[in-house]
């Protein structure tokens, strides 16, 4: 079973621009002027249950959009949304007893009162049992270890223990499909782990589908195995990571800082017929190379035996540049 | 029945948030009952100088008064929404209340209630209290059933046009000063609707029918029999404007655009 089918999604907002001066003020009056901007435009894609997808895309790209489509928040403007088998804004109140939501940028839990006070409220609005809830929450509350900040107020948390927080109160009701939009913003990197660890636990034992944006490229090589990555509204590359990788990541950087200055035009020529492009790195005499992996030994050779160099370094091209690469071209080939 | 006692959970929650400050409770408590005994004192003045308005004497103003703060305070203590646009619509809260298994008009409701608002209704009792007690009035024993039918009526109409008000905020996020001035119109219902001309009187019983929550059910216990059928049309007028601002708010939760981030 498909945990989400999307066709042809679209959202389309009103923005509003106003004129300049007063006159223009004064004609914003009775006529406005607008533009219609597609913030997700004709986008389809399905996930089945089980998948881990992380959903990419710079700010502004539409990602937030569809995650509030996908959960009912925003009603689209045309296009088919079915998730977990419903209409998410059409039978909203039904349907959110199916999923788990996470806003990284936004509480779920009451500021005030303490934590399993909200969670006892979350209890009663989900109709979760006493038994589900014991034999579920025990489990999720001892493995993101947040049994010493159950009685304490939300507002006195710290940002990495609200997150844990957050995500068990999101699974409060154990759904299916969990929505987590930046679950790891401003996090350090034990919680982070913590919660990677958690969600892909989660994700074994209930088989649940995590549908997850991120600026963090690494909890997308932790966790997801599909990626979706969107520009401008639309889908630029829809598939696994590591294809991507294969794709976009073949080769290596090689990074030689040179005794001396060095230009661009001595070390084209020095590489004339291999397939090697020269990038400028800070200072004038560190420079980066970006070969496939086979010319690597021809490359440092040449290099090595013309000019004197105080240090090299060999990288593997990170996801971090592949994406980054791919948003610069606008589309994936290949 | 689900939303009975997710209204009592919610409740439980507001009483123990409110426990825990205890020495802000116990100042809350008594400068609200302040403030309370202030406004029973101005009016005493204000009332004692006037005798006779249209055919109503003191005690009948008074009385009409004191009725209108009860479905006030009903009001008050659950429909806390004038700041919706603000809270919810551009700090985006309601992108978290849509994601929840229950209406969200209730939970917004449920979430800002105040239940201290309350009190203003104990006040009301008093001066109707007082007022009836000079006025010799005579109760029937199913006069409390029309009390209570009237006041929730009172605060439903009181509700409808507020909730419907805070929908605009779904189709224009600009901030209206719509709502303050609603206020003051309000206030016009607790005077006896005969000292106002005929148009005003209009607005007052079908447009924006004020006069539902104070004059009219009052003068059933009052016993002017030639407002009876306005009096007992309370409860419906209610049910009517909630319903409207319910299904207003229906089509507003389609068009939210959500907060920009």
């Amino acid at each position: 079973m498909n945990a989400i089918e999307v066709e042809n999604l679209r959202k389309e907002f009103k923005s509003y621009s106003s004129r300049s001066g007063l006159i223009g003020a004064f004609r914003d009056l009775f006529t406005r002027n607008y533009k219609i901007i597609r913030a997700v435009n004709d986008i389809s894609f399905t996930v089945k249950q089980g998948e881990m997808v992380g959903y990419i895309g710079e700010n502004g790209a539409g990602k937030s959009t569809t995650i509030k489509m996908l959960t009912g928040i925003l009603t689209p403007t045309s296009g088919k949304v079915i998730v977990n088998g419903m209409n998410p804004h059409k039978e909203r109140e039904a349907f959110v007893r199916t999923i788990g939501v996470v806003f990284g940028q936004r509480s779920q839990l009451w500021w005030d009162i303490a934590v399993q006070e909200s969670f006892r409220l979350l209890k009663k609005v989900y109709r979760v049992s006493d038994e589900d809830y014991k034999e579920h929450m025990d489990h999720v509350i001892e493995t993101l270890d947040i049994g010493p900040l159950l009685d304490k107020p939300v507002r006195k948390l710290s940002l990495g223990q609200r997150m844990r927080c957050e995500l068990a109160a999101a699974l409060i009701h154990n759904p299916p499909l969990l929505f987590l939009d930046e679950p790891t913003i401003g996090l350090d990197v034990l919680v982070k782990l913590k919660i990677r660890q958690f969600l892909k636990e989660i994700n074994e034992k209930y088989n649940t589908t995590i549908l997850l944006t991120t600026h963090d490229i690494s909890d997308i090589e932790a966790l997801c195995e599909r990626v979706i990555m969107l520009d401008e509204g639309k889908i630029i590359y829809d598939g696994s990571l590591q294809k991507l990788k294969e794709n976009w990541g073949e080769g290596k950087q090689i990074q030689f800082t040179f005794a001396n200055e060095m230009t661009l035009d001595i070390l084209k020529e020095l590489t004339d017929g291999l397939q090697v492009t020269w990038k400028k790195g800070e200072q004038a005499n560190v420079w980066t190379a970006h070969a496939p992996s086979a010319l690597l030994p021809e490359v440092i050779s040449r290099v090595v035996a013309r000019y004197s160099i105080q240090d090299m370094n060999i990288n593997e091209i990170s996801t971090e540049e592949i994406i980054r690469n791919i948003y610069e071209e606008g589309v994936v080939h290949g | 029945m689900f939303y009975v006692s997710v209204f009592f959970q919610y409740m439980a929650q507001y009483m123990k948030t409110k426990l825990q400050y205890r020495a802000d409770l116990l100042v809350e408590f008594v400068s609200d009952l302040m403030s309370q005994a202030v406004n029973l004192v101005f009016l005493l003045v204000v009332f004692g100088h006037t005798s006779l308005l249209h055919g109503w004497t003191r005690d009948e103003i008074l009385f009409i008064y004191g009725f209108f703060l009860v479905p006030y305070a009903v009001f008050g203590a659950f429909f806390n929404i004038w700041d919706f646009n603000e809270r919810y619509i551009v700090r985006g809260e309601m992108d978290r209340v849509l994601t929840r298994p229950v209406h969200s008009l209730f939970q917004v409701i449920l979430e800002r209630m105040e239940l201290e608002s309350l009190l203003g209704g104990v006040t009301g009792m008093i001066i109707m209290v007082y007022a009836g007690a000079r006025l010799h009035l005579s109760l029937h024993w199913y006069d409390i059933f029309l009390f209570i039918l009237f006041v929730l009526g009172g605060a439903l109409i009181y509700a409808g046009v507020f909730v419907a008000l805070a929908t605009i905020s779904f189709w224009s996020d600009a901030r209206t000063s719509i709502m303050p001035m609603m206020y003051n119109i309000s206030n016009y219902g607790r005077y006896p609707i005969d000292i106002y001309h005929r148009v005003i009187r209009y607005i007052l019983t079908w447009i924006l029918p004020f006069a539902f929550v104070g004059v009219y059910p009052a003068s059933y216990f009052l016993g002017k029999k030639e407002w009876y059928g306005y009096a007992f049309l309370t409860p419906i007028m209610g049910v009517i404007f909630f319903a409207i601002a319910v299904f207003l708010w229906n089509a507003g939760v389609k068009r939210y655009r959500g907060a920009g981030n």
